[in-house]
């Protein structure tokens, strides 16, 4: 028999080797790919890293997992020692980790977190075979189940090994591997001693180096290859702002992505990290409507897709869209961005969405409805089709004049939006917006028919040339204005002038109108009447809370209005989708069997307490006013606009 | 095949119409203007031509504010060329007119097959497409629902009648057709590709003359007498869907 | 005095209820009427024409079926023999083929979408249809002239009976020298839900903006025992199947009921359904010209309108 170093040395090798290989051939398309760059602000990545995987920030949202992942992850660091004394002690005869407390505080530590892998894998285990959460619908199971297994044989192997080395006498590390020393008890009751113990200890620690190198193995083709690509994939994640969409090179067709190399690498290291976890598809509010679209599921199809491609086995499937991914599963996303908020390793779901979009946008390949919103957005720059000078035909109703911004100076430049503007069911919510700055004495104006359509949601759509002429159109409009700041009364609209419009020369400073109000309250420049204080609950629109982290300015007016405010289970950036962003209002309702309004509604019921529920958006006035007819609970509920529970103390 | 698609901008009827002050026409200084509805499918009908039989696609058009606009999107939707007919009107009177000043630039291109919209919100004086095939000697089939190619050298037209009725007409060819709907509803053109067209070169044509007026004259223009009108119903929503309720029980059409 | 001629367009062998109309405005001009029929076999349809002093025919294999090219040489064939002063034709489909090409043919002035015509002075003096019903043109046109009348503009009902002695013209030379071919004519599918049919009907128009709402309009409809209907842009657009379209270039309907909701009233939904016993309206704009057809309307929003509709139906 050849020596055991020169054994181990062989068989690491062969096993790096295919482990090695099997990397290389899943990894080929990212080597591949176009570029992205990902280097810049390397403290804030580093720092995003630490907190992500370090202190399992997001992964402890979902408390039961989290835990779990956490005593898994915690362990496999710990246990490490003990792989790095099993390889070291057989490549090279003498190695030891004794010096360093080996036998004495990492074999207590090792003990410690044999068990608390152990508890780490039954809960994972009673999570997937017990629990069943929706999450993991679509995710490989019999991956995880064979992971669990491997995971248990590495820590089961190495236990018995140890026991059978204290069975055969070597007590240097007994006192602190009290569970191997019970076992190494029984084993000594069993009859096992000297040389049938050593013997034990060698077949087990093969077995325990085997585990180890077939779990090496067999990751590259798992979901469990995140624990290489995990800290990677947060690092290289993206730093702009979160509410800023790649631009499309407008000169340069093709624009979007229709192939699978199209994309970065950066999405295809996504794709390759994906663990399956399912967050984003418990988000998702287009998934939970019974739509075709999960964020997981359609990570996994790209993922797929991109392996097979690589490796010839793709049938001559090419097209992206309506090949691999399905027209209504694209047009499905409302971009509210509630999966990359969850996604514990910073997948970027929505811009993969949105160039796949661009595609189809550029292919003519549109429903009838969203092609009749685009065709309006084209001749008239917003999406009622309604003339240009009718936009500011509100103003009519104001009991004072509103300045034209275009022809005088102000101080505050309002920027009013579609809906506000045209939509007889906010036309009301923006009288009350500006009636409220006109008492506080605010000098603001407005640009007439100089406004269009911000483009926030057509270049959601994926109709990035449109988007660019809109956005161009208010940059011209609004940099011909002697002004200092920005208001909007639409979050969408506050997006792209905030996060969008800087890439094309309109750097502004922007703030939402609660923002305004508040900071109006601040001064004592408006002073409130307190209202009856009823309990009321507060949506977060997704453009004004988890894109630009506008969370507390509407609480602090429902507060200071003299209401209580109770909290629904999705607040904040948790907050759910009314299901009309990303140009979904623009779209038709097929395949929905449930509205995320309704759905979000009856949330709001289920406080029992709340009569009032509170938006600041316009487009959340127009979903949940419907949403609450549709249910017929308007005796029970009623949507109003934060404005509304604005009332002005009368001097 | 040679298609030549007539295109032409028409007051946008979503906008209120002004009467001006002579009377007899609408104030065009502030009025919006868009694609005639009609043209646009005659304009799709025409890029199905293109791609299902290799026809070559010109877009005409009298020149005018606006046009060099209308007829790069046209180029963006697919058409292969733009020409624009220089005419020295300021405005042109009617759609008579129009055909005897466009026939000669049609000539001129030569074409084998020329679409226009079935009709303008403006044809009191007549439709483009029937003149035109008058001036150019030209059979002509109207309210078409679409168009394919039969050989180099005919096509089959679907004309439609009232009452949901239509035939299959084959012509042979040079013809003029007035298009009411085309084979597919009018595609999605995206703003890139307008973006891109903006640059698209335009032609520019001499119109024929203009002939002479046939004396036929707009006297005045008003909005359509008010008639019996219909008994209003005022107030919100909910009373008025109480007095429409109302109104159908008195005459029995509810229940039963 | 004053000569009208006619042109008579038949629909499967049958002389359509416009061309009858279009002999009401002949005789309100108060000259002589001649109306033309062209036919391979005119006979089977003079018998069904009435008001006529003269019912002029023109029998060639060429005319049957109607193709726009034959129709227009022999009816220009005929404006040159008789010399007419005015010369009628609907404002349809086959209008549209005939009278801006005879018009230039004879170099005669047009005038279109006719709605009330008289004769001032060796003039026509019309009333048009204008900017989809928005506006209403006066126009005047020395005789001679051409004429298309709207359809419903007049009644069949106001023909009064004349003695139509029938003399027949001959065909031009080189009629049958043609470059058009009929192939194959189309009826509707007799399946289809006929909305000719029905009782009472929900149409909706532009306005209603989206497929959300005509599932809220389609929810009223059923409530009131309504088929749902719609105007062209709705039916262009795939929002509903062409079967249900209302108007000109759909379907003529005449039912009891008629609710339109936000229907402008386009001259050419107006023709398909003008005759509705009782028409209601909904439109935000209160300057629509469905409201002059309309018996009873409101500007009330569809989009509260049509839920508080429902609502008042209740769960019938």
């Amino acid at each position: 028999m050849p020596d055991r170093p020169i054994l181990v040395a062989v068989v690491l090798a062969a096993a790096l080797a295919i482990s090695g290989w099997r990397f290389y051939r899943v990894f080929r398309p990212v080597l591949s790919a176009p570029g992205e760059y990902r280097f810049d602000e390397l403290w804030e990545r580093f720092v995003g890293v630490l907190s992500n995987v370090g202190l399992h920030k997001r992964l402890l949202k979902i408390r039961y997992s989290g835990v779990l992942h956490a005593l898994i992850f915690s362990s496999f660091i710990v246990l490490f020692t003990a792989i790095l004394q099993a390889f070291g002690s057989g490549l090279f005869p003498g190695f030891s980790l004794a010096p360093i407390g080996g036998n004495t505080w990492i074999a207590g530590a090792q003990e410690l977190f044999t068990v608390l892998i152990l508890i780490g894998l039954g809960m994972a285990l009673y999570q997937r075979v017990v629990i069943k959460p929706k999450r993991f619908e679509g995710s490989n199971k019999l991956d995880a189940l064979l992971i669990y297994a491997l995971v248990f044989g590495v820590v089961a192997t190495m236990t018995l090994e140890f026991a059978f080395h204290i069975a055969a006498g070597d007590d240097s590390s007994a006192a602190w591997r009290p569970i191997a020393a019970t076992i190494a008890g029984w084993l000594t009751a069993a009859g096992f001693s000297g040389e049938s113990a050593e013997a034990g200890a060698t077949f087990f620690y093969w077995a325990h180096i085997l585990v180890i190198l077939g779990f090496l193995i067999y990751i590259p083709g798992s979901k469990h290859r995140h624990m290489f690509t995990a800290v990677p994939n947060i690092f290289l994640r993206s730093m702009k702002p979160k509410g800023t969409l790649p631009k499309a090179d407008l000169d340069h067709p093709p624009i979007g992505v229709q192939e699978i190399g199209q994309f970065h690498w950066k999405h295809k290291l996504d794709m390759l990290s994906c663990t399956e976890c399912g967050r984003c598809q418990a988000a998702c509010p287009a998934y939970a409507a019974g739509q075709p679209l999960s964020p997981k599921k359609l990570i996994m199809d790209l993922r797929d897709h991109m392996v097979a491609v690589d490796h010839g086995h793709s049938d001559g499937v090419v097209d992206l869209v309506g090949g691999v991914i399905s027209e209504q599963t694209l047009w499905a996303c409302t971009t509210c961005r509630a999966c990359m908020e969850v996604c514990p390793i910073h997948i970027e779901h929505v811009p993969k969405i949105v160039e796949m979009r661009r595609t189809m946008v550029e292919d003519g390949r549109v429903s009838p409805l969203l092609q009749d919103a685009l065709g309006k957005l084209q001749q008239y720059g917003n999406s009622f089709g309604k003339p240009p000078r009718q936009r500011a035909k509100w103003t009519k109703e104001l009991s004072f004049k509103i300045k034209d911004a275009r022809k005088e100076p102000v101080d505050i430049l309002w920027f009013v939006g579609d809906y506000a503007s045209y939509d007889p069911r906010v036309q009301r919510i923006t009288v009350k917006v500006a009636e409220t700055l006109n008492a506080a004495g605010v000098d603001f104006g407005i640009l007439m028919d100089g406004e269009q359509n911000s483009g926030n949601d057509v270049r959601r759509v994926g109709e990035e040339g449109l988007f660019e002429t809109l956005a161009q159109s208010n940059i011209d409009a609004i940099a011909a204005c002697d002004f200092k700041r920005i208001v909007t009364t639409d979050p969408h609209s506050l997006n792209a002038l905030r996060q969008e419009y800087g890439a094309f020369g309109g750097d502004f400073e922007v703030l939402h109108y609660t923002q305004l109000l508040d900071e109006l309250i601040g001064q004592g420049r408006l002073k409130l009447a307190r209202g009856e204080g009823a309990t009321v609950t507060y949506h977060d629109p997704c453009y004004l809370g988890r894109y630009n982290g506008g969370f507390d300015a509407p609480r602090n007016l429902i507060a200071k209005a003299g209401y209580t405010l109770h909290e629904m289970g999705r607040c904040r950036e948790n907050s759910f989708c009314c299901g009309a962003g990303g140009g979904r209002i623009w779209q038709d309702e097929e395949g929905i069997t449930e509205r995320p309004s309704e759905n979000r509604i009856k949330e709001a019921l289920g406080l029992g307490d709340a009569t009032l529920f509170v938006v600041a958006c316009p487009k959340d006035t127009v979903m949940y006013t419907a949403a609450v007819q549709n249910l017929g609970v308007e005796d029970r509920i009623t949507v109003r606009d934060v404005i509304d529970l604005i009332e002005v103390a009368q001097a | 095949m040679r298609v030549v698609v007539v295109l032409r901008l028409v007051p946008d009827l979503t906008e209120e119409l002004e009467i001006d002050e002579s009377g007899t026409d609408i104030d065009r200084e502030w009025i919006g203007i868009k694609l005639n509805e009609f043209d646009d499918h005659a304009l799709e009908e025409a890029v199905l031509l293109k791609e299902g039989s290799g026809a070559t696609v010109t877009a005409l058009a009298l020149d005018g504010e606006g046009v060099d606009r209308m007829l790069q999107s046209a180029i963006a939707r697919g058409a292969d060329a733009a020409v624009k007919v220089e005419h020295g009107m300021e405005h042109i009177p009617d759609q008579r007119t129009a055909a005897a000043i466009l026939a000669g630039a049609i000539k001129e291109l030569g074409a084998d097959l020329i679409l226009t919209g079935v009709q303008t919100p403006e044809d009191v004086f007549g439709q483009l497409a029937p003149f035109l095939a008058a001036h150019l000697d030209m059979p002509t089939v109207n309210a078409v629902g679409g168009v394919s190619a039969d050989g180099d050298n005919a096509v089959d037209v679907r004309q439609e009648y009232s009452g949901g009725m239509s035939a299959i007409l084959g012509v042979t060819l040079p013809a003029v057709l007035g298009i009411q709907t085309a084979s597919q509803p009018p595609r999605y053109v995206s703003g890139s590709k307008l973006r891109q067209a903006m640059s698209a070169e335009i032609a520019t044509l001499s119109g024929a003359d203009a002939g002479a007026a046939t004396g036929a004259e707009i006297t005045g223009l008003q909005e359509p007498e008010r008639g019996d009108g219909a008994t209003m119903f005022d107030g919100d929503a909910e009373t008025v869907a109480g007095k429409i309720v109302d109104v159908l029980n008195e005459r029995g059409l509810l229940g039963g | 005095m004053t000569k009208v001629l006619v042109y008579i367009e038949a629909q499967g062998g049958q002389v359509t209820g416009t061309s009858l109309e279009l002999i009401a405005a002949a005789q309100s001009l108060g000259g002589t009427v001649e109306a033309l029929v062209l036919d391979a076999d005119p006979a089977g349809l003079t018998g069904q024409v009435k008001g006529a002093d003269t019912i002029l025919t023109m029998a060639d294999a060429a005319l049957s079926p109607y193709l726009p090219e034959a129709h227009a040489k022999a009816l220009a064939h005929v404006v040159a023999e008789r010399s007419p002063d005015v010369v009628l034709v609907a404002y349809s489909s086959t209008g549209l083929d005939l009278g801006p090409v005879v018009a230039v043919k004879a170099n005669r002035p047009l005038v279109s979408y006719c709605t009330k015509l008289a004769i001032e002075d060796g003039a026509v003096v019309a009333q048009s249809q204008a900017y989809g019903g928005k506006l209403t043109a006066a126009s005047k046109a020395p005789l001679p002239a051409v004429v298309a009348i709207t359809p419903g503009s007049y009644r069949e009902e106001d023909v009064a009976d004349r003695a139509g002695a029938t003399e027949s013209i001959a065909a031009p030379a080189g009629l049958g020298d043609l470059r058009t071919r009929f192939k194959s004519a189309q009826t509707p599918d007799p399946d289809a839900i006929d909305i000719t049919q029905c009782d009472k009907l929900l149409c909706v128009g532009r306005g209603i903006g989206d497929a959300d709402s005509i599932d809220i309009a389609r929810e009223v409809a059923a409530k009131i025992g309504a088929e749902i209907a719609g105007s062209r842009p709705v039916i262009d657009a795939g929002w509903l199947p062409k079967e249900r379209q209302v108007g000109k270039s759909g379907n003529k309907v005449k039912p009891r009921l008629y609710l339109a909701v936000g229907v402008s009233g386009a001259p050419e939904h107006l023709e398909g359904m003008g005759s509705a016993e009782l028409i209601i309206a909904v439109n935000s704009d209160a300057k629509a010209p469905i409201f002059d057809h309309a018996h009873f309307g409101t500007t009330v929003d569809l989009f509260d309108l049509l839920p508080a509709l429902s609502e008042r139906l209740g769960g019938g």
